[in-house]
């Protein structure tokens, strides 16, 4: 069982926290270098975690566990007018991250309003994409039951935000609601807002336990690590893509961050110790998001085997 | 404390909580924008099954413009007026005003603070900044910042000691805007 953590420290000697992960057969994720501060989104196998404590407590590093590392998050406001933005959304997904997540945000549209707010196709498509989303609503308790439509079609889970109580029975669509959290215009900074967002953060990993169950009924030919790594290893290229997580993952797949034409061989072809190629134990597509490449792991069931 | 003398907010239907969130949100809002000592009285009615969204304030007395004299010192120097600037918020609107009034000629600056006006006449009244036409600006900002997002028709009547916004998802009829209006009076003699 691999566990997500995330190691903060500095950057003077980190390389040995990245090998440390590497021979004990995990997965660095995420690398982000602030000056000279580094922040690693790591998956390190459950039983040698106490391996890595030692040493990060000897590099005088903190590590804490990321309970969302490893998955993508998408963060939906009705739209990116200064309505919405900047404090309840950017407040929400900088927590998200804070957790370990890939977060992106996203503003609909379309999506303001009562009678009038819509979401599209491509909009669904790309939520649809991530592993769990946000939906931020307001303070009125009817705006928030009208606009259900907005999320009815989504197949991943939705955690919905807004400011009043309101019952679960009674926005039947939503994966869970938290309360309290509606339009506002200053930051998140008393101990109870803050507490609201801890909720958030909650409701997103119970969230993602249950596609995990899902995922575990009938599980996917290989992990999602495992084909970052080889993708990683194989067509170097994506090392110059210029996004900050040039190979995002998700739960069942990863993304690519290369244009999908140009290396869509190259990711199909990618091979594996066991003798078999990307091509065949995963569906490569485009995705909804730029021009990136859109890998979904396929499960045992329709490979037979898993390793 | 609320620093207007009156603040009513009412919304329709069971909605307390949006009642008490906009308060703090229009109070936030009015205090980024530094236009909340400018207004009296704050009525808000808000009916969101219809939906619309109704301001009614009034306006603390009206901010007289702002001239050269309030801006900086002025002396009478040989060959013209010396101004010393002290507020350097309005250099740019006051080099402005003072070049549409002289010319550019006859305007020099031969310090960042000082400014000296080759004339006769004195500049202490030229006007430097209307601030409240800014102030009805901001104040315009602030309420379209305030209303729900949706609504986009939009309704404005400002007056010099009060201000009506009305914005709807539908198009604004005379009959709601009659029955917004029926509406903030009672508020008013509530």
């Amino acid at each position: 069982m691999l566990e997500p953590v995330m190691f903060t420290g500095g950057l003077y000697k980190h390389d040995l926290v990245v090998e440390l992960v590497e021979d004990l057969g995990g997965y660095i994720l995420q690398k982000n270098v602030t000056q000279s501060e580094i922040i690693l989104l790591i998956l390190v196998p459950s039983e040698d975690k106490a391996a890595l404590e030692d040493l990060s407590k000897e590099l005088r590093g903190e590590l804490v566990r990321a309970p969302l590392a490893g998955t993508e998050v998408a963060v939906v406001t009705p739209t990116l007018a200064i309505h919405h933005l900047p404090h309840t959304a950017c407040d929400i997904a900088e927590y998200l991250r804070r957790h370990g997540s890939k977060t992106n945000m996203m503003g609909l549209a379309r999506g303001v309003g009562r009678e009038i707010a819509q979401i599209n196709e491509y909009e669904t498509a790309l939520i649809n994409e991530h592993d769990a989303a946000v939906f931020i609503f307001g303070n009125f308790q009817e705006c928030i039951k009208k606009k259900e439509g907005l999320y009815r079609n989504i197949t991943v889970p939705v955690v919905v935000t807004g400011g009043p109580q309101i019952e679960a029975s009674e926005l039947p669509y939503a994966f869970e609601y938290v309360p309290a959290i509606g339009r506002v215009a200053h930051r998140a900074r008393k101990a109870t807002e803050i507490g609201t967002l801890d909720r958030i953060v909650e409701s997103i990993g119970r969230a993602l336990d249950k596609t995990r169950t899902t995922i575990a009924k009938d599980p996917l030919t290989t992990s999602p690590p495992r084909v970052m790594d080889a993708v990683r290893e194989q067509v170097p290229d994506v090392m110059f893509s210029y996004s900050p997580l040039p190979i995002a993952l998700n739960l069942n797949g990863v993304r690519v961050k290369l244009p999908f034409e140009a290396y869509k061989d190259a990711v199909s072809s990618v091979s594996f110790d066991e003798g078999v190629k990307l091509g065949e134990i995963a569906t490569i597509r485009p995705s909804r998001m730029k021009d990136y490449i859109l890998v979904r792991i396929l499960p045992a069931s329709e490979t037979g085997f898993v390793f | 404390m609320d620093p207007m003398e009156v603040f009513k907010i009412e919304v329709t239907g069971q909605e307390e909580y949006g009642a008490k969130k906009y308060r703090e949100l229009i109070m936030d809002i009015l205090q980024d924008l530094g236009l909340i000592r400018s207004i009296g009285r704050l009525y808000v009615y808000i009916d969101i099954l219809k939906p619309f969204f109704a301001v009614y304030g009034l306006l603390r007395s009206g901010i007289p413009p702002l001239t050269a004299k309030d801006v900086g010192d002025v002396m009478r120097v040989s060959g013209g007026y010396q101004i010393k600037i002290n507020d350097e918020e309005h250099m740019a609107d006051l080099l402005r005003a003072l070049w549409e009034h002289y010319g550019r000629e006859r305007v020099e600056q031969p310090a960042r603070d000082m400014l000296i006006i080759a004339s006769d006449t004195s500049p202490s009244e030229i006007v430097v900044a209307d601030l409240e036409a800014e102030f009805l600006q901001d104040l315009t900002d602030a309420l379209v910042r305030v209303a729900p997002e949706g609504f986009r028709n939009r309704r404005n009547e400002m007056t010099k000691d009060s201000f009506l916004f009305v914005a709807a998802e539908e198009s604004l009829t005379p009959e709601i805007l009659s029955e917004i209006k029926k509406k903030i009076r009672e508020m008013e003699n509530a």
